[in-house]
């Protein structure tokens, strides 16, 4: 509660346009924001690129910012709308599940071929072989530790699509899973 | 990929709960539900191993991941629309800046001379009843005189408005072909030497006076010696 206190009075100070409290939103909550841009577009510069977007958006609408949602999940809900934008330009990365999937594969090497054998490693991989929609609902309920209502805010979907787009990727992360080797008995 | 939800059993729904179960963000209905389910149902738990599992190599994941590079915020920062520049920006970009960075400048740690520079501006505020009272005073304050020369030109005592900008500053500079030699001095006083073909008291007398009428920028104007 602290924090979200803390978040909610340098946004105050933001929407007066002071720059030391942008220095301060930027300091907590960069990395989670940067991360999270990282995961779906997969390439350094343009997460570094968006993530300046981001807070830039920040500094111009903080005064229309109305405390309903978290900052966090505020942060995350631009993040993906410049995110999606970011590679509906690029067109270099669909969000097809199976394209997703043959451009992991396409990376395999020996560093990879190794890991194969390591349980906890291959869930990575799995992880990463998701299609960016499932990662991303992965990684804010996992990572982000969003709730329901937050990703439905972040996504921009229902609540209901949150809980099954979750479940399914669950689901084919279970399949990717045996795929390698690995039964979960599970679905 | 379905994911529509009509056709689900309650164990899938149960199911789909259960991330948030784990995680410990399930408002307090769902949570309740899903709680009643497992007792009913403890093979389910069964899942809750598996999830945590997920979440720990999704953890591990993201935090292998690298976080902004350094200068990506001084970045954000300049390109804040409308942004103002700093005073100590504004001041290095004023050409009056070279003449206060020679007087603390190499081999002054830059650090160093970047807080001489906003010395020089702090003391730019400094209030006229301190100035007067330290010009008032021989023993401490400067002696003032009649339009001393030191042979490259006119010093004078000036100390400038509290609303002068850094632009103003290097107009007036400018318009009489000056520059700051020394100070701030105690009461936010400069030595402004200005260059002069005729050094006569009458000039000085007159010069003064010009600089003293400069009343948008010049506080106080005094001929006088170091």
């Amino acid at each position: 509660m602290h924090e979200k206190a803390h978040d909610a009075e340098l946004m105050a100070r933001i929407a007066a346009q002071d720059q030391a409290a942008l220095r301060g939103l930027y300091a907590r909550h960069c990395a989670r924001v940067f991360r999270f841009l990282l995961r779906l577009v997969r390439q350094e510069a343009i997460a570094e690129e968006l993530t300046n977007e981001v807070f830039l958006e920040v500094w111009r609408k903080a005064g229309s910012f109305e405390g309903k949602a978290s900052t966090a999940t505020w942060l995350l809900a631009i993040a993906h709308h410049r995110a999606v934008s970011a590679l509906r330009r690029r067109r270099e990365e669909s969000w097809d599940e199976a394209e997703a999937a043959e451009i992991a594969d396409a990376k395999d090497g020996p560093e990879v071929e190794l890991q194969k054998t390591d349980k906890a490693a291959i869930l990575r991989r799995c992880l990463e072989q998701l299609s960016p929609e499932h990662r991303e609902v992965i990684d804010l309920v996992y990572y982000h530790e969003m709730s329901i209502g937050a990703v439905s805010s972040i996504v921009g979907i229902p609540q209901s699509t949150v809980k099954t787009r979750m479940f399914y990727a669950r689901k084919r992360m279970s399949e990717l899973l045996k795929a390698a080797g690995v039964d979960r008995d599970w679905p | 990929m379905n994911e529509d939800n009509t056709a689900l059993t309650e164990r899938e729904e149960i199911e789909m709960l259960l991330p948030w179960y784990v995680g410990g963000n399930l408002d307090a209905t769902d949570h309740d539900r899903v709680e009643r389910y497992l007792a009913q149902h403890p093979e389910v738990r069964r899942q809750l191993e598996l999830i945590r599992e997920e979440r720990h190599q999704t953890i591990l994941a993201n935090e292998a991941l690298p976080t902004p590079p350094a200068g990506a915020l001084e970045q954000l920062m300049a390109s804040l629309p409308g942004r103002r520049p700093g005073l100590l920006a504004r001041l290095r970009a004023s050409e009056n800046y070279r003449n206060i960075v020679e007087r603390f400048g190499p081999p002054a740690p830059r650090a160093i001379r970047y807080a001489a520079c906003a010395a020089v501006c702090l003391l730019l505020v400094q209030s006229l009843a301190i100035t007067a009272l330290l010009v008032k005073d021989n023993g401490a304050g400067y002696q003032t005189a009649a339009g001393k020369s030191d042979g490259e030109g006119l010093v004078f005592l000036v100390a400038f408005t509290d609303t002068a900008s850094t632009a103003d500053l290097t107009r007036l500079l400018q318009d009489f072909d000056a520059r700051i030699s020394d100070g701030p001095k105690p009461g936010g006083i400069f030595l402004v030497k200005v260059r002069v073909s005729d050094a006569s008291p009458a000039a000085a007398e007159a010069l003064q006076r010009r600089l003293a009428a400069r009343r948008d920028v010049v506080r106080l104007a005094l001929p006088a010696k170091e």
